[in-house]
């Protein structure tokens, strides 16, 4: 507590003085130096705690090395999450480029817009990653570039086929106000008739909403469920779950963590892989092979399946053998 | 003058606790007249007063000031030319401006409340003339917060400020049943000067039955939602708080 | 570390913007109104649209201005008009919004950095074109805060703004001072929500994006920096320095600030909270606890003292 106190005055006195200091309209000078011995920081603001963003992250720190770079000696790891909080991923962005961040990287959206506004005023480089739209979100140009996890749809379209033949409506939930999700709904009705489905998609505004749609959706007699990596969605899969087995529809997800809390199937990104790319393109910005302008942003297009024997046979669901072999149960795991 | 016809007031209609109060209930009140009014709980004294201000809606009847009637204005409309004094000291007066702000917001009372100085500082003598007028020593205090004034204090303001603006009448709601007696006598003697210097016409609701027999020109007893006692002039100035207390004792007699 | 306290300072100044607007919804009009949440964004996404639409960005800030004034009418009238209860009449403007704002800017816009704003357009570059970004970005959103705080002042002191404080301060005297107290509580409603719209579009243009979502929690936020603020400022203006800097008629109006002045500083305390809590290098998911952690600080120091000094 003492320490904490003692902060509080600090900071006071460092407002005061800041106040005066920059009434004389004293411009901060933007430091770009990091070279010598001094290791380069890298700020990681990660908008939330999320299994899918952490894996981002493991992935982005393991790129970095798989590149050849020590951590201690040529880079120093400065990571914040902004709890899903807008304001906080802004005041840890700006706390990255006041101590002169060699990089910033910000995971998900929010988190990489406020990176590139703090990084705006020295032109620190701003690596991005986990943001489905990156046209849509204009950090595909500039000194930013990053990785982009557009949902595997044609390969969740295929799995839904190949698992229920007869099947003709896929539901689908989402948040209004996300981005992603609102890019992936449309990706999905892009793609439906060409797999011989159509998308009944619901939109909610909050995690309140989300089972009201589940009911709906039922009352629509939708064939299946298919999940986008909305957090509104994902955040209450359990009581979707228990909705559907009761109707006897089942839920396809979109990465592994749902698979395990009782998805049948589904096609996943590998977010562990879409990081250590992301690491490998940083790399290279930081050992100054490139600039961000340079590196155009990538999508990854791997994905792995995965199934849940135990909910399968719940619903009486066949699967395929080629599917089978492929695929990785994740049932107990 | 203001003209009470055929008021009519029913709570709770439609309910087992329906309750009519008045049914044809009439009352003039001349220009300049001081009238006290009083009567036992739920004999309408209260309710009168609320159906004059629009405080609460009227089931029939018409109440008129100079010929108008006041039937189609909102409580805020008619307080235009009424000015009222409630029980309760802090609703007089707001405790979170000082007494300067308060009174240059009743002295503005009828014109427009834009954005021109609210507090006009050329009328600060005329306030403490007026505020030495109380005799309570607040003319120094212009600038304190009214919060932090005394209760019978706040009143003798709230008093000066319904007063300030020309009014048609002034309504007392027991003004003086919150404080302790020898505040509530000053607050009396108080409301007998200005209600004389300014030649207000006033209705003034009192437990106090002493206050009804010393103060204004005219008696009322009310009972139920009717007038059991009208006295005027030199009747009611021969009336004693005696008489007053063996009517009131014969009225619960029935 | 100066860039630090800039930026954060920066951060606090543009939000007392809020901060001002839920000061006269909470404090003065004594009405809690939840619009915020939604009027907040709505402010930005019509910078952000109007600004891509190339706009001048000052002129976005107008418009911003107008709709949350239109947001604040909204629950103006239905609380007063059809005697909807206050909380209930912002739950309801907020919804409706947040549909608004999903058809005016969608789920999110960024501005690229091609476009200009107002800390890169005139008259800030023709005056401090040789400072660095966030230099400018500070002194204009010191102007801002400073000017905006200074006009509300000035308006708490016309006969419209006694009337205003009167109605959350005590309804019945406005009434009998022939005033429809419901015409007030509109206009205070009005003035609030465009505040909170323009701090919306200042923070739009500073940020360069819009988001849907950038609105939640922004109530808590101004209702936190209005009661730190007032803590803060109640504890200094009780301390020993500050009676005795009353008698001085010169420095008499530091020791008793405006309510204005209390929320500038609480907006600008609770993001050095934040800020403090980001750079004590603790676990990062520990963020929000330390936050609240600091925030219960401030609060009880400056309560506690506060009473020393008044029981001394």
């Amino acid at each position: 507590m003492k320490k904490l106190n003692k902060n509080l005055l600090t900071a006071a006195m460092a407002l005061t003085l800041g106040l005066s200091l920059t009434a004389c309209g004293a411009p901060a000078e933007g430091g770009d130096s990091q070279e010598g011995g001094e290791p380069a920081i890298i700020g990681i603001c990660q908008y939330g705690q999320h299994a899918s963003l952490d894996n981002c992250r493991e992935g982005f720190l393991q790129g970095l090395k798989e590149a050849g770079l020590v951590e201690g000696t040529d880079y120093e790891i400065h990571y914040e999450n902004a709890s899903f909080d807008d304001n906080m991923a802004i005041q840890i962005s700006q706390s990255f480029s006041a101590e002169d961040a060699a990089m910033m990287v910000g995971i998900a959206t929010p988190a990489a817009t406020a990176c590139y506004a703090a990084a705006e005023d020295k032109d620190i480089p701003v690596i991005f990653t986990a943001i489905t739209d990156p046209v849509g979100a204009k950090l595909d140009s500039g000194n930013i570039t990053g990785t982009s996890d557009v949902l595997p749809v044609e390969g969740q379209l295929k799995l839904i086929r190949a698992l229920q033949p007869e099947a003709k409506t896929v539901g689908i939930i989402y948040t209004t106000s996300e981005a992603n999700s609102l890019y992936s709904v449309e990706v999905y009705k892009d793609l439906a008739e060409q797999y011989g489905f159509t998308i009944d998609a619901i939109g909610v505004t909050a995690q309140s909403e989300v089972t009201q749609a589940v009911d709906t959706l039922i009352n629509h007699k939708v064939d299946c469920l298919s999940n986008l990596t909305d957090n509104n969605v994902v955040g209450v899969l359990g009581s979707i779950l228990e909705k559907t087995n009761a109707a006897g529809i089942p839920v396809y997800g979109s990465e592994i963590e749902q698979m395990k809390l009782g998805c049948v199937a589904g096609a996943g990104l590998e977010y562990v892989e879409l990081g250590v790319q992301t690491g490998k393109m940083a790399a290279r910005v930081l050992k100054g092979e490139a600039t961000c302008q340079d590196i155009p942003y990538e999508v990854i297009e791997n994905y792995s399946l995965y199934f849940n024997s135990m909910s399968l046979q719940e619903l009486n669901i066949a699967l395929p053998e080629e599917i089978a072999e492929t695929a990785q149960d994740v049932a107990n795991a | 003058m203001l003209e009470i016809r055929g008021l009519k007031k029913v709570y709770n209609p439609g309910t087992v606790t329906e309750m009519t109060l008045f049914d044809g209930f009439d009352l003039s009140v001349p220009d300049g007249q001081f009238v006290s009014i009083v009567g036992s709980n739920g004999s309408g004294k209260t309710s009168l007063l609320n159906i004059i201000c629009g405080s609460i809606p009227m089931d029939g009847g018409d109440v008129e000031v100079d010929g108008k009637s006041l039937r189609k204005l909102k409580d805020f409309q008619r307080y235009g030319t009424i000015g009222r004094v409630y029980q309760n000291p802090s609703l007089g007066t707001a405790p979170n401006l000082t007494m300067l702000e308060n009174l240059s917001l009743a002295d503005n009372k009828g014109k427009s409340f834009g954005l021109t100085r609210g507090v006009n500082r050329k009328r600060m003598d005329f306030y403490r003339q007026e505020l030495a007028g109380l005799g309570l020593g607040l003319e120094d205090k212009l600038d304190v917060k009214m919060g932090a004034l005394s209760g019978g204090q706040r009143q003798a303001v709230a008093l000066l400020m319904a007063t300030l603006t020309p009014l048609q009448f002034l309504i007392l709601d027991e003004h003086t049943a919150a404080l302790d007696p020898r505040t509530a006598e000053a607050i009396m003697v108080l409301t007998g000067k200005l209600v004389r210097e300014k030649q207000l016409t006033a209705l003034m609701v009192t437990h106090n039955l002493r206050y009804a027999v010393e103060y204004g020109d005219r008696l009322l007893m009310l009972d139920r939602g009717k007038i059991a006692l009208d006295r005027a002039g030199e009747e009611k100035a021969a009336t004693t708080t005696d008489d007053i207390l063996q009517i009131f004792g014969q009225i619960s007699m029935q | 570390m100066l860039d630090l306290i800039s930026a954060t300072l920066t951060q606090g100044l543009i939000y007392a913007l809020l901060s001002y607007g839920v000061y006269i919804t909470y404090s003065v009009l004594d009405f809690p109104d939840l619009t915020v949440d939604s009027s907040f964004p709505l402010g930005a996404a019509v910078t952000t649209v109007l600004l891509i639409a190339g706009m001048n960005p000052w002129l976005t800030l107008v418009c911003a201005t107008l709709a949350g004034a239109a947001a604040g009418l909204c629950t103006g009238l239905i609380h007063v008009r059809l005697g909807v209860r206050d909380l209930l009449a912002g739950i309801i403007t907020m919804t409706a919004l947040s549909s608004i704002n999903l058809l005016i800017g969608g789920s999110n816009q960024t501005v690229d950095r091609a476009t200009d704003t107002i800390f890169t357009a005139a008259p800030v570059m023709g005056l401090f074109g040789d400072l660095s970004l966030s230099a400018r970005k500070l002194i204009v959103s010191l102007v801002l805060a400073v000017a905006v705080k200074l006009i509300l002042d000035a308006y708490f002191r016309t006969k419209s703004g006694l009337l205003l404080r009167a109605v959350g301060d005590n309804g019945t005297l406005v009434t009998t001072l022939a005033k429809n107290k419901g015409n007030m509580k509109i206009l205070g409603v009005v003035m609030a929500n465009a505040l909170v719209a323009l701090c919306g579009g200042v923070l739009a243009q500073e940020q360069r994006s819009y988001s849907a979502v950038m609105g939640i929690g922004q109530v808590v936020f101004g209702l936190a920096t209005v009661i730190i603020g007032v803590t803060i400022v109640r504890f200094f203006t009780s301390s020993k320095p500050a009676q005795g800097m009353r008698k001085i008629p010169v420095l008499r109006f530091l020791a008793t600030p405006q309510g204005t002045t209390a929320v500038l500083l609480g907006s600008i305390l609770y993001k050095f909270c934040i800020q403090i809590a980001i750079n004590l290098g603790l676990p990062a998911n520990m963020l929000k606890f330390i936050t609240a952690v600091l925030f219960l600080l401030v609060l009880v120091l400056a309560g506690r003292k506060g009473e020393e000094i008044i029981h001394a």
